[in-house]
């Protein structure tokens, strides 16, 4: 795959394999993603995901949130879906809260962009 | 630091400061009988103040946003004017009565033209422009502004006060508590999540729900607790609980516990905020009030429906909006710090997922708790010393509604 269409950063091409499934436009997308599969899914997700969390965050942390060119924001949103998908695996070994309120019941009314520079308080947005 | 690796475990004896209070069983009556709840409506709910959003969403003049206040039924418009102040409205066009302004935010070149039959009001409420005015028979335009709902800001964060002449101030309502937390740097945190959902239950239960710990070893065995139990606090004891009135504080003791493996990418790797003590130390003396090295996370809770779980770097608040005896609207609004980096956000998402899957096991007793009250299969709660919060929400509103009757026995 040459550079103009890969779809991670260099490096990353063992996850390739995760885009563009894994990769969710926000987070409502991403409750809906952990809900709607298998622990054995998000298990298979989280163990490849979770050893390359590091090498993933020092890439991130070279990027300016407003300025990601297409590949950084894939791995961000593998990353962010890593998020999501840790409480199934680390807490409840189920894609759902153990015996927890109905998940599906809540409305988000307000999210953060993924992708979005974030003002500091006093800066306009 | 040795005293940090084995910290004293919070002792009993929060109740008695409070000997007003009481430490009988209460009577469950408050949570479940509509006669109360229709009695809570004019003497608690409607005098009070109630938290509608931040300054930052209108910052400029004619900015805007409109909002419902679910309990009483309320439509807002809450806009800046030309000389700065921020105006609350009912949004309601005074010729027929539909939505003067139909959007949930934006901006305003200077009047609000309802969609109905394009009457106009100003970023002061006047009504401006009448559409084919001369077809009416003699509409007072001054008369005809839309009405004002009492409307302040501490913080940064708009209040509204649905009663028709307030009885408190803004200011006297937040009371002692609210002077004491002024100074958190509130404005710090400029983004937020929020979501909401609707729970079969009454509105103090939704209170009651993170009001104490005592549950967490037992309720969050995975998610919470495992903090709290590294800090050898095995019963979910609190720091501290200081009641301010009709308002209250809890707060949070523990230490930092080994972290869950994607929670230590977070927090080492993306700067996530984490619920430790250390930034904490040049608070206002209403946040950490025992000013305690094993600090993490204080609950202010400002009655009846509004409180905040604050710790360092990042709170949420929690509202409750009643709709009946057993059915409330609960909103949540996680404010972090900015992400700059794509690794820090990262970070918030970890923060946010958390909180949430956290706040799902906690929700998953409330509607179990109603059933069991509707029925007539709890008539009593007993309290222990550690969930002093909730006796005092009962003592506040059973002595709020004695009053009331006698206010009204009165009259």
């Amino acid at each position: 795959m040459s550079a103009v269409d890969a779809r991670l950063p260099e490096g990353f091409a063992d996850l390739e394999r995760f885009v563009p499934e894994w990769v969710c436009p926000d987070a409502v997308a991403r409750m809906a993603q952990r809900q709607s599969s298998t622990i054995e899914a998000l298990r298979e997700f989280y163990d490849t995901m979770l050893p390359r969390g590091e090498a993933a965050l020092a890439c991130l942390r070279e990027h300016q949130l407003g300025e990601l060119a297409p590949p950084v924001e894939n791995l961000l949103r593998l990353m962010l879906m890593l998020a999501e998908v840790a409480p199934a695996v680390e807490w409840y070994g189920d894609p759902r809260v153990y015996d927890g309120f109905p998940i599906e019941r809540i409305r988000y009314l307000r999210q953060i962009s993924d992708t979005d520079a974030q003002p500091l308080a006093g800066e306009a947005a | 630091m040795n005293e940090m690796a084995k910290p004293p475990v919070p002792d009993l004896g929060l109740t008695q400061r409070y000997p007003d209070i009481g430490t009988g069983p209460v009577d469950t009556a408050i949570y479940h009988e509509p006669a109360v709840y229709a009695k809570e409506l004019e003497a608690i709910l409607r005098p009070s103040w109630y938290m509608i959003g931040r300054v930052e969403q209108i910052l400029r003049a004619g900015d805007f946003f409109t909002c419902e206040l679910p309990t009483f039924g309320y439509e807002l418009l809450i806009c800046r004017d030309r000389q700065g102040n921020v105006n609350g409205f009912h949004n309601v066009c005074t010729h027929r009565g539909n939505v003067a302004e139909h959007r949930r935010e934006g901006h305003s070149a200077g009047l609000f033209t309802c969609r109905f039959h394009g009457w106009s009001f100003d970023l002061e409420g006047n009504l401006k422009r009448i559409r084919d005015e001369e077809g009416f028979f003699g509409c007072d335009k001054k008369k005809m502004g839309l009405r004002r709902i009492a409307t302040g800001v501490w913080q940064g964060f708009i209040f509204v006060c649905p009663a028709e002449e307030p009885a408190q101030s803004l200011e006297e309502w937040l009371g002692e508590q609210g002077a004491d937390t002024a100074d958190y740097p509130w404005g710090q945190c400029t983004q937020s999540y929020q979501w909401e959902c609707e729970i079969a239950c009454n509105w103090k239960l939704v209170n009651d729900s993170p009001a104490e710990v005592y549950h967490i070893p037992v309720l969050h065995p995975n998610s919470a607790a495992p903090t709290m139990m590294a800090s050898g606090n095995p019963m979910g004891r609190l720091l501290d609980v200081r009641i301010r009135g009709n308002h209250r504080t809890n707060s949070h003791y523990s230490v930092a516990g080994e972290p869950k493996p994607v929670q230590k990418l977070a927090y080492f790797h993306a700067a996530a905020a984490q619920n430790v003590a250390g930034a904490a130390r040049d608070y206002p003396p209403g946040i950490n009030p025992t000013r305690s090295p094993f600090w993490t996370v204080d609950l202010i809770m400002f009655f009846p429906t509004l409180s905040f779980t604050l710790s360092a770097g990042m709170y949420t608040a929690h509202q409750v909006w009643p709709l009946g005896p057993n059915r409330s609207l609960y909103r949540q609004r996680v404010f972090v710090q900015p992400a700059r980096t794509a690794a820090e956000r990262f970070g918030q998402e970890n923060t946010m997922v958390e909180f949430r899957d956290v706040v799902m096991e906690d929700f998953s007793t409330l509607e179990r708790i109603q059933r069991a009250l509707d029925s007539g299969q709890i008539r009593e709660f007993h309290y222990h010393d550690h969930e002093l919060a909730l006796r005092h929400q009962h003592h506040v509103v059973t002595k709020t509604l004695a009053a009331y009757d006698r206010e009204q026995a009165a009259a």
